[in-house]
């Protein structure tokens, strides 16, 4: 690697953080700036002062690298996602198209239209169909990273994802969604989730079927499932 | 409490007075909750605390029964009160060990019946959310729950808590605990107020190796337990270093846990609870967590971080005064795995006081 002088990554950092912040995350600042004369999110992964900086740091290479990868295989497999413009490993930086559009989970706590809420559920359980498909399992499907621009409904941040075709990760990616409605969208969650394996199903097809069941096997597996223990009745 | 005891030899007439009985785990406790100030008018504890191995369900039984009755005993003396002042009597009929949760059900079905006064079915999980509420005053939290059986990421949303993360496998309490025995370290698992793997972590440094996981909102640490087993037989000299990397990465997956629950859900307050919810060290990361999110963080007190009758007795009182929880003797049967998404709270944001 070729070495460098500090104040030049600071220099950029800088520099970054003077475009318009769009959102601040868990993990990560989103800046829109302009990027070879297109618009563009910066996404910068913060470090985080409560972890160790070495732990801080390998974590961040690993999640910037990891999804830099992944946006390239789920473009590729069709998948409607932000394209990748640039990779900054150094500066635990990545640059994106920008998608001008509004999380699902805000235009479902605005909205209480049923038909839209089914609608948008089962289109995110078809791009997550696509992201599946593509040899991808996401890792991190709540209603935060779904993002509605116009009819379209696109997958953001690969932060946590891996390459696998491994029923478990897929039912995983399952189990994370129904869970983080649960959490989030209670009123709607069986609706949602019925619309979502629809939409699974619809792009899936046969093999859905083992997948979604394993999802339900994961869900059992949580801390004090009543139902996982048929056998005994406590008294 | 002796203020208590003096003012209190019997009750007005809007007073409420719960008595609350837990024993989930290692603590039997007995509390006495009133709905007037001071609020908390007893507080007993007696700690089961195994001399080697780990906590076995039938021996922390027998102590529970041979403990049983001076504890109640003892609560209604430093109280003040007498058994016919109470308004109810609540126990933790779950989540936690059958043959402990046993004993104060069938202490607690007894009073209810002697007395002849409506007996509450709690929520352990519950209690320990509504007691860190309660003391903090943060009242719309997300709320990082963390003991020996137990590592959950919650916050209410439409009716009850909901799940937003938690273990896929083992607690984190229990990996600490687990690991320091595999290693020799324990028991006892106390030393001084602090457990031996924060001891054994102070001269360490990070070690590269050992897994970090995260899967979305949950973690998982038995990859990490048997990592952290294997390299310390490996290398026996490195003890302090794999002790360091397993708090370090056992608790940032924990508080990163609870970060992506803030951000995602909008909280704007973070509460800790649960037996490690007494660590210091965990409640730095947290406030800095929080800090860097503009969220309010208040530590409760570390005396109700643990297990205690207290919190039993606060959410008793809590559901007395919505009419929900009620449950016959003859039907009050124990819950090994009643999830706390289950219970529906509907005095929430309020709490006592």
């Amino acid at each position: 690697m070729v070495s460098r002088h500090p104040w030049l990554a600071e220099g950029i950092l800088e520099y970054i953080r003077r475009y318009e912040l769009l959102s601040r995350g868990a993990e990560s600042e989103l800046y829109l700036g302009s990027f070879l004369g297109q618009r563009a999110v910066f996404k910068l992964r913060r470090r985080k002062k409560y972890m160790d900086p070495m732990l801080d740091r390998k974590i961040r290479r690993t999640r910037t690298f990891k999804e830099a990868r992944i946006i390239l295989q789920a473009y590729k497999g069709g998948v409607a996602t932000p394209r990748l413009f640039g990779f900054y490993p150094s500066l635990y930086l990545l640059v994106l198209e920008y998608i001008p559009g509004k999380r699902m989970k805000d235009v479902i706590e605005e909205s209480s239209d049923l038909e839209l809420i089914t609608l948008l559920s089962r289109n995110a359980g078809y791009q997550l169909g696509q992201v599946h498909s593509s040899g991808i399992v996401h890792g991190d499907t709540t209603t935060s990273n779904f993002i509605l621009y116009r009819d379209q409904l696109y997958v953001i941040d690969f932060g946590l994802s891996d390459s696998s075709k491994n029923v478990e990760d897929r039912a995983v990616d399952l189990h994370l969604f129904r869970r983080s409605i649960e959490s989030t969208h209670a009123k709607y969650s069986d609706i949602m989730y019925s619309s979502f394996l629809e939409g699974y199903r619809e792009n899936m097809g046969s093999i859905a079927e083992e997948i979604i069941e394993k999802a339900e096997e994961i869900r059992l597996r949580g801390r004090y499932i009543e139902e996982r223990r048929t056998v005994w009745r406590d008294i | 409490m002796e203020n208590a005891a003096t003012q209190n030899s019997s009750r007005n007439d809007n007073e409420i007075i719960i008595l609350g009985i837990e024993s989930t785990a290692h603590t039997f406790g007995v509390g006495i909750v009133s709905s007037s100030k001071p609020f908390i008018l007893a507080d007993i504890r007696k700690r089961y605390t195994p001399e080697k191995g780990g906590i076995l369900p039938r021996e922390v039984a027998q102590y529970f029964s041979t403990v049983a009755s001076d504890a109640i005993h003892e609560a209604f003396r430093v109280s003040g009160f007498s058994p016919k002042d109470l308004s109810a009597v609540a126990v933790a009929l779950g989540p936690g060990m059958g043959p402990a949760l046993r004993v104060g059900a069938t202490v607690a079905r007894a009073l209810s019946s002697h007395l002849k006064i409506p007996l509450i079915a709690v929520n352990h999980a519950i209690a320990h959310i509504e007691i860190a509420r309660f003391l903090t005053g943060l009242k719309d939290p997300i709320v990082l729950y963390v003991s020996g059986g137990n590592t959950t990421v919650t916050a209410y949303n439409h009716g009850t808590y909901r799940v937003f993360g938690e273990t896929l496998d083992i607690a984190l309490g229990n990996l600490q605990d687990t690991f320091a025995r595999e290693v020799g370290l324990a028991p006892p698992y106390i030393r001084n107020g602090r457990h031996v793997i924060d001891h054994c972590a102070d001269n360490g440094s990070f070690l590269e190796d050992l897994p970090y996981v995260v899967k979305g909102q949950d973690v998982s640490f038995s990859g990490l337990l048997t990592a952290a087993v294997r390299k310390y037989e490996k290398s026996p000299n490195l003890l302090p270093d794999i002790c360091y990397t397993l708090r370090e990465i056992a608790y940032s997956s924990v508080v990163e846990v609870t970060e992506r629950g803030l951000a995602h859900l909008g909280k704007k307050q973070v509460i800790v609870t649960g037996g490690v919810a007494a660590s210091d060290f965990l409640n730095e990361k947290v406030e800095i967590m929080a800090k860097s999110h503009d969220a309010s963080f208040i530590r409760i007190p570390k005396k109700y971080a643990g297990d205690n009758g207290v919190m039993i007795a606060l959410t008793g009182l809590l559901m007395y005064r919505h009419g929900i929880g009620f449950i016959e003797p003859s039907k009050a049967f124990i819950k090994q795995r009643w999830r706390l998404d289950k219970v529906p709270v509907p005095w929430y944001p309020d709490t006592l006081g």
